[in-house]
């Protein structure tokens, strides 16, 4: 009886899915940052790194956290559809997350970026990542953003994206922006980097990650 | 009207001239001005295309250049044209420049001349 | 001085009395009465709420009946609190002083913290064109560019070195060293380094800094009575130049720099080749080069290729900001030119530890308030 309702509640992928083909940034440390998609089995841990994060209000870090960890736990629980989540990774320690969704083929849906190594740009190239997942990997058309900081607003939607009015944005029925095809394939020369294949040896090493303590998140 | 031409202000004493309007002359401590246009047109000395505009500005980048008018006279200001380079000729040209606490402030902006 | 960076927990005025017990301790002072108390802040009042912060810091530290005052100058509020420390001392008045540089601005949003910087400006011929201090530096660095040869690879070498200095400096904001390839020539190096007013990027600015950094000065004759190994203010220069950088006589001239720097050399008898180090005013890559032209250090037009030759880097015959300047170690605006001398000092008592210049016996630093117009210069000598 229970298989039946899980059945009917689950949601999984139900457009073509690829695997994102992880790739070496570098970072202005020097530090190079390998950024593949996440394993199911590793939400757990990815959960472990977004907590402590969710009681920080500076940057609206909490409701970024709050709502990331709810779809981490969806796509985990098999109650999202179409979500992938992308995690980076510098020796070893994770440095960020982001995560899509997609609607249908046509339209994703921008959902969040966090960087755990601050700093360091792990935010630009992570919502970097993901949106050339979606565009180029997954044959997105258009991938509607929002913000919810600041600084996110300034530093990523500014630069990548135009107004879509009238559209409210599943993140809370937000203001609504666009990534269009056209305008991906102008920004993506001055925001989308990063060199293929990782080394074998790199990969390897990357194919988990550790927790670092957050230096900059106040002890409660 | 102010609006017109770009005006500067020559020094009775010692002949200086500059643009900003002062009390006393940075050359000789004088106190008596008058009023002196810089002209139509001027040449790009320096400039940037500045990314972390300050409120009240809206164009993003905001192009701002020092402009030097015959007699060596230097004027700061925005500039019009996107690819504005070192030693183009600009003319001066009135606008709203930008908002202070909201409220519109007018003055002169440089355009290439062609 | 306390650890420059982010200090959303504590407010400025216990930023400063942290420091200032630090100092007073480090001259096992903290029994001792203090005559004068100088406080230098550029935004306490705007920011923190805080006028009269002088006050409040001997309030804090209990060292009343101390005279004291709350100094004004930009960025340069740190030297002119020194610099009127050492008057109030040498025309005999004072016999010991403390001065405490401190700021908090890390609350405030990014666009605020611009604009007030930018009222530092001439109103009416640059501030209300837009006008911000990065637009100044990169109009700057354009002419440098185009006059000198200097290049972008040039600033970003100064941000790399001195992001390695301030990894050796536990109190600097940022110890994370950067490579040249991370900001300039990669790929990545455009997200990595975004443009903020070309030619000048993220990282050829100096971060927004909370903290506090304090000095005790006493008369000479009473050093004795704090520590064996005294530092003297051997010169002192201060002067100023016309405000708006269109009116000055070459916008790529640091002419207040120039004069204060000579006034420093002539009272202390000596000439910038007698310095083992110095402490320069980096808010921006390109001013830490145009500084060591001007200060007298490098022909015009050369300090870049002094840089590239690795005579501004440790082990070089000039080492510059060795604690990371203001680009690493940050610059709480009124505390920079109090932890320039911080750093000075325990340079010149060979307690600088992985970033010591060996041997180090006098040493300059130039503390600049607004874009140029108004600089402190200052020698400092070990006895």
């Amino acid at each position: 009886m229970s298989e039946d309702v899980e059945s009917i509640l689950a949601v999984d992928w139900d457009i073509p899915w690829k695997e994102y083909p992880p790739k070496l940034v570098l970072l202005p440390s020097g530090e190079r940052m390998v950024i593949r998609e996440a394993r199911r089995e590793e939400v757990p841990k990815l959960l472990q790194a977004i907590r402590p994060l969710l009681t920080v209000e500076k940057d609206f870090y909490d409701i970024v956290a709050a709502r990331l960890y709810g779809e981490v736990l969806g796509w985990y629980r098999h109650r999202a559809r179409n979500e992938f989540v992308l995690v980076g990774i510098v020796d070893g320690k994770l440095a960020g997350i982001s995560n899509n969704r997609a609607v249908d083929q046509k339209t994703h849906v921008s959902l969040h970026t966090i960087a755990l190594k601050r700093g360091a740009r792990a935010g630009a190239h992570m919502f970097a990542a993901k949106q050339e997942n979606s565009m180029e990997n997954l044959g997105a058309e258009e991938i509607l953003v929002t913000a919810e900081s600041p600084i996110g607003f300034r530093r990523l939607i500014s630069q990548w994206c135009e107004p879509r009015p009238g559209v409210q944005h599943e993140l809370g029925g937000a203001k609504t922006w666009v990534i269009t095809r056209d305008i991906y394939k102008k920004v993506k020369p001055q925001q989308v980097f990063g060199s293929r294949p990782v080394p074998d040896d790199l990969l390897k090493r990357s194919a988990t990650f550790e927790i670092a303590p957050l230096d900059w998140v106040p002890r409660k | 009207m102010v609006e017109d031409r770009l005006i500067g202000f020559k020094c009775k004493k010692c002949g200086a001239i500059a643009h900003s309007r002062r009390m006393v002359c940075s050359s000789c401590k004088g106190r008596d001005f008058e009023e002196y246009p810089l002209g139509d047109e001027g040449k790009v000395v320096t400039f940037t295309k500045l990314w972390a505009i300050p409120e009240g500005i809206e164009q993003l980048p905001l192009t701002l250049a020092i402009v030097e008018f015959d007699g060596n006279v230097r004027v700061t200001g925005q500039v019009l044209d996107e690819d504005i380079k070192t030693g183009d000729k600009v003319r001066p040209v009135w606008g709203n420049i930008r908002k202070i606490r909201g409220k519109e402030v007018q003055g002169f902006r440089f355009q290439r001349v062609s | 001085m306390t650890k420059f960076g982010r200090h959303d927990e504590r407010s400025l005025i216990d930023l400063m009395t942290e420091s200032s017990i630090r100092a007073l301790e480090h001259a096992g002072a903290t029994e001792k009465s203090v005559d004068a108390v100088y406080a230098a802040s550029m935004l306490a009042g705007e920011l923190n709420n805080q006028t009269a912060i002088a006050s409040a810091l001997v309030d804090q530290l209990a060292l009343f009946p101390a005279a004291a005052e709350r100094l004004e100058n930009g960025p340069a509020a740190g030297a002119s609190a020194i610099k009127n420390a050492y008057c109030g001392i040498a025309c005999g008045m004072y016999d010991t002083v403390l001065v405490t540089g401190g700021e908090k601005m890390r609350h405030v949003r990014a666009e605020t913290i611009t604009d007030y910087v930018a009222t530092m400006t001439n109103m009416e011929e640059e501030y209300v064109h837009g006008i911000t201090l990065p637009s100044l530096a990169g109009m700057l660095a354009r002419i440098y560019m185009e006059r000198y040869g200097v290049t972008r690879e040039d600033l970003s070498r100064v941000a790399v070195k001195n992001h390695l200095n301030g990894s050796k400096n536990p109190y600097a904001h940022i110890q994370q060293p950067i490579s040249l390839e991370g900001i300039y020539g990669s790929p990545e190096a455009e997200v990595n380094n975004p443009v903020i007013a070309e030619p000048l990027r993220m990282y050829d600015c100096c971060p927004v800094t909370d903290g506090a950094a304090s000095v005790l000065l006493c008369a000479s004759e009473k050093a004795k009575e704090y520590t064996d190994t005294p530092i003297s203010i051997a010169g002192i220069g201060h002067a100023t130049d016309i405000m708006a950088v269109q009116d000055r006589k070459d916008p790529a001239v640091l002419e207040a720099l120039r004069i204060s720097a000579v006034q420093a050399f002539k009272m202390a008898k000596m000439t910038p080749q007698d310095m083992n180090l110095a402490e320069l005013h980096d808010a921006f890559t390109i001013l830490e080069i145009v500084e060591s032209e001007d200060a007298g250090f490098f022909k015009k037009g050369t300090g870049h290729v002094a840089l590239r030759d690795g005579v501004t880097s440790l082990g070089g015959k000039l080492p510059i900001n060795m604690s990371g300047g203001l680009k690493a170690r940050g610059h709480p605006v009124g505390a920079t030119g109090v932890s320039q001398v911080v750093e000075l000092v325990w340079q010149l008592r060979g307690e600088a530890d992985k970033r010591q210049v060996k041997g180090a016996r006098r040493a300059f630093s130039c503390n600049m308030g607004g874009f140029g117009n108004n600089v402190v210069s200052l020698v400092l000598e070990r006895s």
